[in-house]
Parts: structure tokens; C-alpha cells; sequence
């Protein structure tokens, strides 16, 4: 049978494929060899390189100089003859003069005093454009990502999320030897997972639907448990947690509206399963650049550290298209002595006492020493306190990797290339690609470093009162400045504790002044009330702490008892409270967390059910035996029962067997009688 | 009165033990197992066993002459395509509906849809033979004069449609195995697909490439073209520091493709999985790394080469690293995008081989066919499942809305069936129509099975319920059966009677009575 192939071509389309496929073969055969030959070249420019079929970097660490500066200008030179090659003949994979993408990675060192450091890692990127609001099943809408994480756009999508603010922290940050958070306290947050989130939606359900999906997404994605957040620990905040003013977010379809929405995880654990999936969100994946510095054992060893992800969408109105922007931060305090001394005694153990360094002002023998503080003279590199080298620089961005080191002049920082060191004027390094590269620091005082920023307000909150059915709430404000100090509190509390508005009132202390009341500094009040099992108590109020003043607000609650279900499996450890939220906004503009809370509920005894089952069972059990021989067994009067008695006691058994034993004894005693006789 | 007490207190007895037999034992039982609602197990049964065999799909024909008029042609055909379709064994029931060109219906469906119907174009020629259309459902019969003189032509006719143009319903629904998706290389049809073009490169160096305009040039109509089957969404990345483990291959010599499926490394690119789409396939292109292979990758000939991954893509390596700064431009994209193009047929499981499709439009209404019955089957299949495990596990929850999601489904397939079943309806609308209702049957099946709190439930021990209420049971029973027991053992008051003394005046007991409840 004949058969005839197709005649129309599918939509013309095809056909043209196959045609270009056609003449392209051709090109791609004649390429081959083309790019053999470039091979060559590029091996003949690159010439200290060795093949290097199965090693990973290059540079071992007994290169010298002048091998640096070698391979730095065949960095700088080697695309340019390639271009003109390729250029020449071959257009199928051109070499284009620049290319780069919006990533930038910043790593700030700054020793704080009492020998810790502080390293603040910072990265940006931005996404391809897009359309709003364009369906993606759009045949002609496609998805491009370059160094923008993939993983965040369809999430964002999905839930209409036009800003999306999340913060890993955990540890203590002293403020009153180390100043003012990093970034002014904007990029950190409370102890735990805290998260916010502007979405559009049309009404506040859809908008919290919306919500649950975004959290659980990011649950995945983060693997933190924020698939645990649910209405009861979330809040629409009033005042706190707006974007800066400067800011504006699109709406997308204009007839829905914007919702701000926040929920914290107090005291979450923070950890490596965290920290993977950040470093995996940037182009360079940990390989290169600062991103090889962030090992989880040595962040999380850390006294404090933060991770935040922060994404916003910006539009063009010019051309009606948006981009998503994302600034990751990985900040943390080391200990500078303890993580060397860490290095080299992985188990701690007793120093030995030629190690001891004692004070020679004091009485010391072999048996006795009064330590002395940590050494202030000393010198280490990043290397020692991160377990790694930088290696080599970001190659997508425009600018190379950067690292910047505040320091005062008693300092010197360095950059190790390659075995030998490099300084700076301003102290702030460009990474050189593929290098291995370290950042030494040595000081003769470790103590004396930049003057750090005043904190304008302290503000410490506890926990008062004793007993399992009521406590209360002690909030301190310490304003150190000569300047009042206006702020936001902001608080939310899990409905099990009631708190009684009513009772809030200023403390009464030495240092108060006296002439304060409550209303004269409280602006305004917004509070929303607990509602068991559905929402928080949300209270965010206004006010403003005089110059040089502590203030102490206070008030009281209610432990309310939860269900047998709702206790977590270590029910004795207490609950965990979020750190309230304190945004001050004049003089300057400035956040802070307070510590988290640990409430102790009143815990029952776990078998208490099954032990009311059993007692109510067998009280019941009683009752019904009683009732069931009362209706059941035989009624007698007490003639009756007396003679029935009579015939069943012990007596009158004895006096039956008596009888009977006498009646025998006494028929024999007549025998024997009888036969005596006879 | 003594004897009216015995017989009482018996009453009262047997009154207890019934009322514990009767209404305790039942409203515990009652209270305390877990709801199971009644499932149509028999009619699921019989729909796994093919018992009901209510399904005939008839697939409507229309044979157009323009040259000769031939009256009763189509009836003839008829004849011969039931004798064909008979011929072999069907494990779907199946034929084809041959009716003569109703220009005036088909017209008017045809502006505002296009072919709908397949129809059968018969034109003279000096030959005989037939061809198929590309973008039509539309098959062409060359027939010369002798042809007709022998009869001949309504065998022609009928083996040119049953064998050629429902090709895959021939293959598929005429042969002894089952309708059970057996292709290893096709991804299990949804109707929402996440297409992932990454392209890959074991260096850190930026590179670019014209991905947006190749895609709306090459693979936007595909999209449009498949968009009745399959709704595809897209995205592409550039990923850098990652060749898939290629390097490692590197060392080795005569590299095989099952070295090279040992040592490819996909975690990365299969960890996405934040897309909604329940389903996706791959494009990765891969270039190694300059650092581990400036010569290029030994074991590619080619400049590139594809390989297609069983249910999850296409890879194509790269022989040698990008330089810095490169930029991949449509000419290199456009060869990758067609083999894509060509493979998405293979990993849809739209074709078997890599053979190019001969008549896509045809294949795609066969194959959209196909899938609805192997929906159905798959939705079938599920619900015997369920059958299975609710009588497996006589304790677990069944509730109400896995009944109600088992009862839309069964309504469903019986509205599918019937389209499938009318000899007149056959246009391009009823079988999207009936894809996207197939669709829903998976779906609606697939949540029945897969409710939440049947699991849940499912460990949860009848032992357990039982040690609960035992500290309650166990008194009750005891008291209500023992003294049962013994009001049955005790004798009657006047057999005692006889042996002891005369009774005391009776208004005495009740006294007595009444001393004693005091």
C-alpha cells in the first residue's frame, strides 16, 4: 500500500523547525572542530594551568606572587582573543563582551568589644521581569529565572505576596556592650522564626487563606515548622511592621486590597536544616565566593545569630512590569577566644598550668591562680574562625565579592592571596575570582574598637507574680538618652492568657518621677482580644519614654487551663512566649526585640483521665450493684431472717453436732451400760 | 406475698439483663465504633470485574465524495469495519459510526471550531491509496475506477481508517492487554504540566541565552497545539556549579549510557518542587565544568547529545565547558528545542518510538480517547482500592464525604460513558469535554482514597476502646449476670415453704420493708 507522508505543514511551524534543524546540523558539525581549536588557544593563554581533569581549584598554598599576578591578567585577558574567534565564525554560542547579573554579596566584619566579632553576610539579587498578573498557562508566558531563586516566584504567585519578610534568629545581643542591632534592628528578629508578609486579596478570609498557604510553602522550603501557624498565633498589625513610607507596593488588580499579616514561632531552633536551603537560594550555591564562608557548624556556634530573607515586588510604571528583589542576611556574633580555643580543643578539657595565665598580682602557686581575663593582644584570620577559605569571587555580578572590615587604628586587617598578604586603605577587599583567600585581623588591644551606637531605649520584659492561676506582665522601658523617645510596643499573646487591660498601670518605683501617669505618655492603644483557639490577644500601643527616665508598665492576666490534647509531649517545659516588638520611630528610627517568655500553665497529671474513668466507673459500678441486690433479692422479716439466722449460726451448728454426738455417746454409754449389766 | 416477690424479682432480673443485652450492649456498640459510610462496594466490584461492560465507544466517521455519489457507500463500509473490528478480540469495546457527509452540519460546526469531525475524503485518482492529514482530522482515499468496479473500495476504505487513521485505538483497545498505562518512558497523564528548562554549567562564570524568544517561537505553538490535552507552564533558569556529576565520567573510558545513568546526578533539578503541578518534565543542558574537563567530555562524539530521561526529560551534555561571558543564542537553542518538541510526544506518551508523528492532529483526538478511558480505568481501579481497604480494615472511619466524593464519581463515569457510547456526537468539544470530566473522575476518586481521617483512624485498636470502658463493663456485667445466675438457681419460696414453718401475717413484712429501706 502507498503511503503518502503529510502534506499540510502542523500550523507551518514544524516544518520551519525542521528546516532550521536541517541547516544546522551542518553548523554544528563545522563547530566541533572549531571549538577544538579554541580549546588550544585558550590552553596555550592559560599556560601555568595544569590539566586538570579531576581537581577541584587550582591554587595550591605554595604558590608564589608573581604566579598571582600571572593568572590575574589571563582572567582579565583570556575572553578577549576568544571573542574575536568566535565572532568570526561560528554564531551559535557567541561570547558576549560583559555579561552580568544583579547579584551582589557584601561581607561586613566588625570587632566588637570584649573580643567578639561581629560578621554581617549580605546578598542581593533581583528577578527577570514579568507581567502581572499574567496567567502562567499562557501560551506565550514563560518563567525566566538567572540568579533570582526559582523557588520563591511561584509561591509569591501563588499567594498574591507583594512583600515577604522572614527572620531566623536566635542567641543573646548585648546591647549594652555591643550598641545598636545591625541595620539598626530592621533585619533581625526575636528568638525564634518570626514571619510578615504584605499579600493582596480581597477580603481579610481570602487573605488569611492566602496566608496558610505561604507559610506552609515556606515550611517546606525553609524546613521550619511555620506549617504550625494557624489563626491562633496570627495578627494583622496596625502600626508596627508597615514598610517605610518611601515604599509603595503595587496592587495588581485594583480592586483588592493590601493585608499585612505577621506570626512568630517563639524560640524555634534554629539550625543547619535552616541555613542549607538559604546558601542554596543564591547562584553561587556556597562554591564560590563569600558563600563559602556559611558552615553551619561554625554559624550556629555562634552567640548570636540572625538569618532574614526579605523579598518585595517593585513595578515600572513605564513599562508595566515588575521585578521581585530579595536581600538575604546571615548575621552573627562570634566569640572570638572561644571558637580558636574550640579549634584547637574540639573536646574542652582543663588547660594544663604552664597554659594557665594567672594573675601575677595575686597570690598563685600550683595550686592556686586567678585567671585573667582573655588575651587583648592577638591576631587571627577568617579561616580560623569560619573552618574555611573564601574561595575564589562571585563571577555573575559586576562588581566582585566584597569584603569590608571596621576597624580603629589599633587594628590591621589583611587579605591573604595565595600566601601572601595584601592591605588597603579603606579596609574593604575585592575578592579575586578562583583565588583562595583569607581576611587576617591582628590588634594589640582587642578591646578598643569603634565607638559603638547608642541604643535609644532598653526595654526588658518579665514575667511576675507566683501560682498557677495568674500572673503578670512587667514591661521596662529605659530611656538612656537626653531626648524623650517615642516608640511602638507591639505584643501578641497566646489566648491562654487573659490579660486584664484594666490593670495596666505605670509602677510606682524610686526612680519613676512622680508627676507620670499612664495616660499622660500613652498615645493611643490598639487592642484586640484573645479569642480561645481562633486568635492572639494583639495589643500594640504608642507612647513616649521621657529623657533619662525608666519606666516600668505592668499588668495583670489569667493562665486559662487547655484542653487534655493541647499540651505539647514536654508540657512541664513551660510555653513560649514571643518577644514583644519595639519600633521606635523619633528620634530615630530603630527596632528591638525583648527576650522571649517561658509561661509555666498549670500541667496536669497525664493518667488523671483514665483515673476519673476508673473511679467514675466503679462508683458507678456501686451504685448499680446496689440497686440491682435491692431489686433483686429476696425481702424477709426479722422473724424470718432471725430464725433462717438461727439455723445458719455457728451456735446452733454446734448444738446440732452436740446433739448428735451426745445422742451416739449416749446410745454407746447404753450399750456398754447394757452389756456391764449382762 | 412470698410467691408474687419471687416472681417479681425474677421479672425485675430478666427486665435488667434485658435491658442490658437489648439497649446497653447495642447503643455502646452504637456510640462507640467509628462511622463507616455505606459504600457502593457490590457496583465497584462489578466495575473492576467488567461485569457491567456498559462501555462501547463509537467514534463517528463521515465519508465526503466529490467526485462520484455513492448512496449506500458508508452502510457498506460499516459492514467491513465491523467485520474488521470484530476480527480481533477487544478488551474495550469499540467501533466506528460511518455516515455520509452532512455538509450542512458539519459546516456549521466547522466555523466555529474547525475540523471537529473526522471525515473521509475519497478522491478519484489513477491510483489507489490514502494519506492523512497534518493538521486536520482528515484522511484522504485515492481510489481509481477498477476499484470500484471490484468492490473493493469499501474494504479499502474501512482498513484505511481502522488500521491507519485509529491506529492507536487499534493498537491499544483491540489487543489482549489491558488499558493499564505500561509505558516506562511516558509520565502518568495530568492535565497540568510543569515544563523546567534549566540550563546547567559546572562553572560559576555568567552565561546567557535566548531562551524567551526560542520558546515563543518553537515551543508556544506546541503549547497551543497540545492545550486541549495538556496545559503546560514553563520556566527556565540558569544553573551554575552544577554538571550533574558528569566530570566523573571523565576518567573512564567507553562510557555506556547505563554508566551514565549510574553516575548522573538529578537531586538538585528534582528537588524543585514548588510548582503546583502535580506533574513535570525536564529540558537540562548541560555544559561541564572548565576547571574538571578542558578537554570537553570524552564520551560525546557530537558536539552535544540528548539523552532522554524515563518520565522526567531530557538531557543534553555539552562536550566542552562555556567560556566566560557566553551566550547561547537561537541557532544553538533551536535543534534542542525541536528534539524537546519531538520527545514531549514520547514522554506524554502520546507515541512509543522516537518516530516522528506522521499526523499529530489525528493522534492527539486518538490519544485524547485513549486517556479518557484509561481514566476511567485508573478511576475504577481506585475505588476498588478503596473497596479493598475499607474491607480490609473493618475498624477504619469511612466518612461522609468519601461517600459523596464515590457517588459523583460513579455519576461522572456513567455522563462520560454516555458520551463515549452516542454514535452521533464525536466532535472535537465532546472529547475535550469528556477529558476534562475524566479528569475530575481521577481526581474525585483519587480524593476519596486518599481522605485524611480514614488513616488516621485506621490504628486506632479496638483493644484500646475496650480497656477504656472495662473499669464500668466489667462491674455491671458481673453484677447483672451473677445475680441473674442466681435468681435462676434459687428456689421458688413455696417449695421451701414445705419445709419450714407457716408464714407471719404478711402486713408484718411490708413493715419489716420498710424498717429496712429506713
Amino acid at each position: 500500500m502507498v503511503r503518502l507522508i503529510g502534506i499540510v505543514g502542523w500550523i507551518g511551524l514544524l516544518n520551519s523547525v525542521i528546516g532550521v534543524v536541517k541547516a544546522d546540523e551542518t553548523s554544528l558539525k563545522f563547530q566541533i572542530d572549531q571549538d577544538i581549536d579554541l580549546q588550544d588557544d585558550c590552553n596555550e593563554s592559560l599556560g601555568n594551568h595544569e590539566d586538570s581533569c579531576n581537581s577541584g581549584f587550582l591554587f595550591n598554598e605554595d604558590g608564589s606572587e608573581t604566579e598571582i599576578e600571572v593568572t590575574e591578567t589571563i582572567i582579565e585577558d583570556a575572553p578577549r582573543p576568544t571573542i574575536n574567534l568566535r565572532d568570526k565564525e561560528d554564531d551559535s554560542i557567541i561570547v558576549e563582551d560583559q555579561i552580568w547579573y544583579p547579584y551582589r554579596e557584601h561581607l561586613t566584619v566588625k570587632p566588637l568589644p570584649k573580643n567578639y566579632l561581629l560578621t554581617s553576610f549580605d546578598f542581593n539579587t533581583e528577578s527577570n521581569e514579568f507581567i502581572p498578573g499574567r496567567p502562567s498557562t499562557d501560551f506565550d508566558d514563560y518563567s525566566h529565572y538567572t540568579v533570582f531563586p526559582k523557588a520563591f516566584k511561584p509561591i509569591l504567585d501563588q499567594t498574591s505576596t507583594r512583600q515577604l519578610h522572614l527572620r531566623f534568629t536566635r542567641g543573646f545581643w548585648d546591647a549594652e556592650s555591643w550598641g545598636r542591632l545591625p541595620y539598626d534592628g530592621f533585619k533581625s528578629g526575636g528568638s525564634g522564626v518570626e514571619i510578615w508578609a504584605i499579600l493582596e486579596a480581597a477580603s481579610k478570609d481570602s487573605a488569611f487563606s492566602q496566608w496558610k498557604t505561604l507559610v506552609n510553602s515556606l515550611s517546606g522550603l525553609f524546613c521550619a515548622s511555620m506549617n504550625f501557624i494557624d489563626g491562633a498565633k496570627t495578627t494583622f498589625p496596625v502600626e508596627a511592621f508597615h514598610p517605610m513610607a518611601d515604599s509603595t507596593l503595587p496592587l495588581f488588580d485594583n480592586s483588592n486590597k493590601l493585608y499585612l499579616i505577621r506570626a512568630a514561632l517563639a524560640n524555634e531552633p534554629i539550625c543547619t536544616e535552616n541555613l542549607t536551603p538559604l546558601v542554596k537560594l543564591f547562584p553561587t550555591k556556597g562554591k564560590s565566593g563569600i558563600t563559602t564562608l556559611l558552615d553551619g557548624h561554625k554559624v550556629f556556634d555562634s552567640t548570636w545569630h540572625s538569618l532574614s530573607v526579605d523579598i518585595s515586588t517593585e513595578c515600572y510604571e513605564q513599562t508595566d512590569r515588575c521585578i521581585h528583589t530579595l536581600q538575604a542576611l546571615v548575621d552573627m556574633v562570634i566569640n572570638v577566644p572561644k571558637t580558636l580555643a574550640r579549634n584547637e580543643n574540639p573536646i574542652p578539657k582543663p588547660l594544663p598550668s604552664d597554659k594557665l595565665r594567672c594573675d601575677l598580682d595575686k597570690p598563685y602557686d600550683a595550686f592556686h591562680c586567678f585567671q585573667l581575663p582573655y588575651e587583648t593582644e592577638g591576631s587571627y584570620g577568617l579561616s580560623e574562625l569560619f573552618g574555611k577559605y573564601i574561595q575564589g569571587s562571585s563571577l555573575m555580578s559586576e562588581e566582585p565579592s566584597q569584603v569590608c572590615v571596621e576597624i580603629s587604628d589599633n587594628w590591621n586587617s589583611f587579605i591573604q592571596v595565595n600566601g601572601s598578604l595584601f592591605a588597603t586603605a579603606d579596609d574593604c577587599f575585592e575578592l579575586k575570582d578562583f583565588q583562595q583567600q583569607d581576611i587576617y585581623f591582628e590588634s594589640n588591644n582587642t578591646n578598643e574598637v569603634l565607638d559603638v551606637e547608642p541604643v535609644p531605649v532598653y526595654v526588658s520584659r518579665s514575667l511576675t507574680g507566683y501560682g498557677q492561676d495568674r500572673g503578670g506582665l512587667r514591661t521596662v522601658f529605659m530611656n538612656p538618652q537626653n531626648e524623650p523617645v517615642t516608640l511602638i510596643y507591639f505584643e501578641t499573646l497566646p489566648w491562654f492568657m487573659r490579660i486584664y487591660l484594666s490593670t495596666m498601670h505605670l509602677e510606682k518605683n524610686a526612680q519613676s518621677p512622680v508627676n507620670i501617669s499612664l495616660d499622660d505618655i500613652l498615645q493611643s492603644t490598639y487592642y484586640m482580644p484573645a479569642a480561645d483557639r481562633i486568635r492572639p490577644t494583639h495589643l500594640e500601643y504608642r507612647i513616649t519614654i521621657p529623657a533619662n527616665t525608666t519606666l516600668a508598665v505592668s499588668y495583670q492576666f489569667d493562665k486559662s487551663l487547655l484542653q487534655y490534647a493541647e499540651y505539647p509531649p514536654d508540657a512541664n517545659h513551660g510555653f513560649e512566649i514571643e518577644s514583644a516588638v519595639i519600633t521606635v520611630i523619633d528620634p530615630t528610627a530603630y527596632q528591638l526585640r525583648t527576650a522571649t517568655l517561658l509561661l509555666l500553665l498549670s500541667t496536669p497529671d497525664f493518667s488523671m483521665p483514665y483515673n476519673v474513668i476508673i473511679l467514675t466507673s466503679t462508683v458507678m459500678g456501686l451504685i448499680f450493684g446496689t440497686l440491682f441486690n435491692l431489686l433483686v433479692k429476696k425481702m424477709l422479716t426479722v422473724e424470718e431472717a432471725d430464725k433462717i439466722q438461727e439455723g445458719n449460726s455457728l451456735q446452733h451448728k454446734i448444738q446440732v453436732v452436740k446433739g448428735k454426738i451426745m445422742t451416739k455417746s449416749k446410745f454407746k454409754y447404753q450399750e456398754v451400760k447394757n452389756d456391764l449389766k449382762e | 406475698m412470698p410467691s408474687t416477690t419471687f416472681k417479681l424479682r425474677k421479672l425485675i432480673g430478666v427486665c435488667l439483663l434485658a435491658l442490658y443485652l437489648l439497649l446497653g450492649v447495642p447503643v455502646w456498640y452504637k456510640l462507640t465504633t467509628t462511622y463507616r459510610a455505606p459504600l457502593p462496594i457490590e457496583y465497584i466490584h462489578a466495575l473492576h470485574e467488567d461485569k457491567l461492560q456498559d462501555i462501547h465507544m463509537v467514534i463517528p466517521v463521515y465519508i465526503k465524495c466529490d467526485t462520484y455519489r455513492f448512496p449506500d457507500l458508508h452502510e457498506a463500509v460499516q459492514v467491513q469495519v465491523n467485520s474488521l473490528l470484530n476480527s480481533k478480540n477487544q478488551n474495550v469495546p469499540w467501533s466506528l459510526q460511518l455516515m455520509p457527509y452532512d455538509a450542512k452540519k458539519l459546516q456549521d460546526s466547522n466555523t466555529s471550531k474547525g475540523a471537529d469531525y473526522h471525515v473521509v475524503n475519497l478522491v478519484l485518482d489513477g491510483f489507489v491509496g490514502f494519506s492523512l492529514a497534518y493538521d486536520a482530522k482528515e484522511t484522504t482515499v485515492f481510489f481509481d475506477d477498477s476499484s470500484v468496479i471490484t468492490n473493493d473500495l469499501p474494504f479499502f476504505i474501512a482498513q484505511t481508517v481502522v488500521e491507519h487513521a485509529f491506529e492507536l485505538e487499534w493498537s491499544e483497545l483491540s489487543s489482549e492487554k489491558s488499558l493499564k498505562a505500561t509505558n516506562s518512558m511516558a509520565i502518568s497523564y495530568r492535565p497540568n504540566i510543569h515544563v523546567s528548562i534549566s540550563l546547567l554549567t559546572g562553572d560559576g562564570y555568567p552565561v546567557s541565552w535566548e531562551i524567551d524568544s526560542t520558546l515563543k517561537k518553537y515551543f508556544s505553538p506546541l503549547r497551543k497545539f497540545l492545550s486541549p490535552l495538556v496545559n503546560f507552564t514553563v520556566d527556565t533558569g540558569i544553573l551554575y556549579y552544577n554538571d550533574l556529576n558528569l566530570h566523573t565520567l571523565n576518567t573512564r573510558k567507553n562510557v555506556t549510557w547505563q554508566d551514565l545513568s549510574h553516575s548522573i546526578d538529578l537531586s538538585e533539578l528534582l528537588s524543585m518542587n514548588y510548582f503546583s503541578e502535580s506533574a513535570s518534565l525536564n529540558l537540562a543542558v548541560v555544559f561541564p565544568s572548565e576547571q574538571n574537563c578542558k578537554h570537553g567530555l570524552s564520551f560525546i562524539n557530537d558536539n552535544w547529545d540528548g539523552f532522554l530521561v524515563p518520565q522526567w526529560g531530557m538531557i543534553v551534555v555539552n562536550k566542552y565547558p562555556l567560556k566566560q561571558n557566553s551566550s547561547l543564542t537561537e541557532r544553538y537553542l533551536t535543534p534542542i528545542m525541536y528534539q524537546f518538541a519531538t520527545n514531549i510526544f514520547q514522554l506524554l506518551g502520546l507515541k512509543k518510538d522516537s518516530q516522528e508523528l506522521i499526523s499529530p492532529s489525528i493522534t492527539i483526538d486518538s490519544f485524547k480517547r485513549i486517556t479518557i478511558l484509561q481514566n476511567i480505568h485508573k478511576a475504577e481501579e481506585t475505588l476498588w482500592s478503596l473497596a479493598k481497604l475499607t474491607q480490609a480494615f473493618q475498624t477504619m472511619s469511612i466518612p461522609k464525604e468519601v461517600l459523596r466524593n464515590v457517588t459523583e464519581a460513579l455519576e461522572l463515569r456513567l455522563q462520560i460513558v454516555d458520551m463515549l457510547n452516542d454514535p452521533f456526537q464525536g466532535d472535537d468539544e465532546l472529547w475535550n469535554r469528556a477529558l476534562i470530566l475524566s479528569n475530575q473522575l481521577v481526581e474525585l476518586s483519587e480524593a476519596a482514597f486518599f481522605h485524611g481521617e480514614m488513616v488516621q483512624q485506621n490504628f486506632f485498636p479496638q483493644e484500646h476502646k475496650l480497656a477504656v470502658y472495662l473499669p464500668l463493663l466489667g462491674p455491671i456485667t458481673v453484677v447483672t449476670f451473677f445475680g441473674f445466675i442466681r435468681l435462676i438457681k434459687e428456689k421458688p419460696d413455696d417449695k421451701k415453704k414445705r419445709s419450714n414453718e407457716p408464714e407471719k401475717p404478711t402486713g408484718n413484712v411490708v413493715e419489716k420493708t420498710y424498717e429496712l429501706e429506713e
